[in-house]
């Protein structure tokens, strides 16, 4: 796939903390990535290098090819993770100025900035002043000014955070929508069922490297996988299978740990020789799963 | 978007902020209140160096009018004369406000009436005219011919040389060159004042941060300098206006014409300094990690302007002294100062040219040392910085 935002080999230090160590992924049109890694990973430091807010000390930002000026910056949009926006001002008027900042004319903001605002939740309250707002309500008007002028590239640190279940699924459905119209999409996050549920590619950083980036089915193979299988025997059939280490038996079967390159069909196959097999399936997968054993590991 | 729409915006939202607040509509209204002021009491004040107008009653009176307006012009006293017939046309005079003084003069007395009393120059300008008259009328009775005498009657000229003359009309410059170093000592403050305080909100609120993915920080410090700039000038140009309607109504002729000239002096005056001023305030209110450090990090910027507020008052009392001088060049005390100066009117033909060189040199060198420290501490994550360390990140 042809990237639309391209990282290379992105280094910054504060003083002697290496924030980031070698950043290097990217974004394809139309494409959603999610951006995970503990506290202090560096995924902030990341986003703002992309929005040119912080300049990284080596390494290079490329939108759709070349080098990220500041007339494609009017066509990204940023939620930055400590929100900003200004108090005392109505929300309609707020929307619609940071759309006239990225470019639309008076009317158009104003008019996206009611269509955004009523899109999230918060029609029929254009006229009040922000404070005025419970801390997600707030954080609505801030996803609204991060997308009020239809960004091709949509910059996002944890917008899911403080949001109640409603406003997450018309997030996530706002966010599909956008990337089906060609926007490439990161954003971070620590709900990881989140992360797993919208986004088709994740990038796990660590002390500002990227431990694995890929499709959850890529990143799964780079782990044995964990297999749990009921059949109806004492015996232990398993132990003796080439790759094959028992982790673990109870009532729910047998979870066994699977070297990567072993066909799953061999220990079906061992497994319906013993007797009548009622549950055969992968436990692992899961991106929690996943992000701890590559995280401890 | 080119970096001039941006500022654009930039300056409009700043300007539409200020004018929802009540603050910039009560500041409006006492600036206006200060200028009118400024204008009229100049006026009233020099009231007083209006000439002092005499009734004569009687022809022994009257008599004395010639003798009475040389010497008054001799002791630079002014005065007007006016017959009347009698006592009680000259007492509705003074009751009504016409005049000022009735001289009531008989061959060897005279009565000075007045409603509240006159000053000492004027009867002593009084005395001497009766007195004259009363020495030539003696002369004449003893019989000893005028032309014999007329030498030693004829007063010693003696030559007042002033130094260092104050203008006549000095009492109107000295009030509006303090009331002038006051109101932009004032508007400095204020509006230098809001730009600080809103930069640190934009920096403690992380606005910034969405500001500065859609804009340069150059971009943002200019149009916030601007708009609230703009809102200052209109403010001040709102009392301008109110000023000169307060002089055609009062009709001050009173008022010297450097005064009024004083007007747009002041304007460019307030908009060297607020460029210097809010310059600078905009680096200070970069520097803070929580909305209360405004106060402490603009202090040192803010006590510059007190400090050429208070100078005001000696510069008028000794507007020559060469300190006063010296001083009105530094940058800092010149939008206080220079007006002043031009109020008093001693300046000579190249201090101007050279002040608003010193100014505009001083002006750009601020704007790029300010932009430097607002675009490095705007998105510094950590506690309060010093300017030093603001300006070392990279
Ligand atoms: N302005 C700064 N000054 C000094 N150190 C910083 C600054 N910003 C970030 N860091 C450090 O850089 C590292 C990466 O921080 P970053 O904010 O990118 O992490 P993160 O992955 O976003 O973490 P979190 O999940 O907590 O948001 C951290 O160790 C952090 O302390
Ligand atoms: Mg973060």
């Amino acid at each position: 796939m042809s990237l639309a935002l391209e990282l290379t080999d992105l280094r910054h230090r504060f003083g002697d903390l290496v924030a980031l160590d070698g950043i290097s992924f990217g974004v394809g049109e139309g494409e959603i990535v999610g951006l995970v890694g503990r506290n202090g990973a560096g995924k902030t430091t990341t986003m703002r290098a992309i929005m040119g807010i912080l300049r990284p000390d080596r390494g290079a930002v490329r939108w759709l090819g070349h080098e990220v000026g500041e007339g494609d910056r009017m066509r990204f949009g940023y939620m930055p993770e400590e929100r900003g926006l200004y108090a005392q001002m109505a929300l309609r008027h707020q929307v619609a100025y940071f759309a006239r900042l990225h470019g639309l004319e008076r009317e158009a903001a104003l008019a996206a900035a009611d269509g955004w605002l009523d899109r999230l939740g918060l029609s029929g309250r254009a006229d009040e002043r922000l404070v005025a707002l419970s801390h997600g309500n707030q954080q609505r008007v801030q996803l609204a000014v991060a997308l009020v002028h239809e960004p091709r590239l949509l910059v996002l640190d944890e917008p899911f955070a403080g949001l109640d279940p409603e406003a997450v699924d018309s997030l996530s459905e706002v966010l599909r929508e956008r990337a089906l119209a060609g926007a490439a999409i990161l954003f971070s996050s620590h709900q990881l069922e989140l992360v797993e549920r919208i986004c088709r590619r994740v990038v796990i950083v660590d002390a500002g490297r990227i431990l694995a980036a890929g499709t959850l089915r890529e990143l799964r193979v780079r782990f044995p996988a964990q297999l749990r299988v009921r059949v109806d025997t004492d015996e232990d059939w398993a132990s003796a299978l080439p790759g094959v280490t028992v982790a673990g038996v109870d009532e729910e079967g047998v979870l066994l740990v699977v070297d990567p390159g072993v066909d799953p069909q061999t220990v079906l196959r061992a497994a319906q020789a013993r007797g009548p097999v009622d549950h055969f399936a992968f436990e692992t997968g899961g991106l929690l799963e996943l992000y701890r054993r590559m995280v401890s590991g | 978007m080119s970096g001039w729409v941006a500022v654009r915006l930039i300056a409009g939202r700043e300007i539409a902020e200020r004018l929802q607040g009540r603050v910039i509509r009560v500041m409006t209204l006492l600036t206006a209140l200060l200028v009118i002021a400024g204008v009229t009491i100049p006026g009233l004040i020099s009231g007083s160096s209006a000439p002092t107008r005499i009734g004569l009653v009687g022809t022994p009176a009257q008599a004395l009018a010639p003798s009475l307006r040389r010497i008054a012009q001799a002791a630079r006293v002014r005065v007007s004369t006016s017959d009347f017939a009698d006592d009680a046309a000259a007492r509705r005079a003074l009751a009504g406000g016409r005049l000022d003084a009735a001289l009531i003069a008989g061959p060897s007395s005279a009565r000075i009436e007045s409603e509240q009393g006159i000053s000492a120059s004027v009867r002593a300008v009084i005395g001497s005219a009766l007195d004259g008259a009363h020495l030539r009328s003696e002369l004449a009775l003893a019989g000893i011919p005028l032309t014999k005498v007329l030498p030693a009657l004829t007063p010693v000229p003696v030559t007042v040389a002033e130094l260092h003359p104050k203008a006549p009309d000095q009492a109107a410059r000295d009030v509006a060159a303090v009331a002038a170093a006051l109101l932009m000592y004032v508007s400095l403050a204020m509006y230098g004042g809001a730009v600080a305080t809103g930069v640190a909100q934009e920096k403690t609120s992380r606005t910034a941060e969405v500001l500065l993915a859609a804009v340069r920080p150059r971009q943002l410090l200019t149009g916030k300098v601007l708009g609230i700039g703009a809102t200052a000038l209109g403010q001040l140009g709102i009392a301008a206006v109110a000023g000169l309607i307060a002089n055609a109504v009062v009709h001050s002729a009173r008022i010297p014409g450097s005064v009024i000239a004083l007007i747009p002096a002041f304007l460019v005056c307030f908009l060297a300094g607020f460029l210097l001023f809010a310059f600078a305030l905009a680096a200070a209110g970069a520097l803070v990690a929580r909305q209360e450090e405004v106060q402490m990090v603009t202090t040192p910027i803010m006590v510059l302007l007190v400090i050429g507020y208070v100078l005001v008052y000696p510069a008028v009392s000794s507007p020559n002294a060469g300190w006063v001088r010296v001083v009105s060049f530094l940058p800092p005390m010149t939008p206080m100062l220079m007006p002043a100066r031009i109020a008093l009117g001693h300046l000579a033909w190249w201090e101007l040219p050279l002040s608003a060189l010193i100014m505009a040199a001083s002006v750009y060198g601020m704007v790029r040392l300010a932009s430097r420290v607002y675009a490095n501490a705007l998105i510094h994550g950590g506690p309060r910085l010093g300017w030093r360390a603001a300006l070392a990140i990279r």
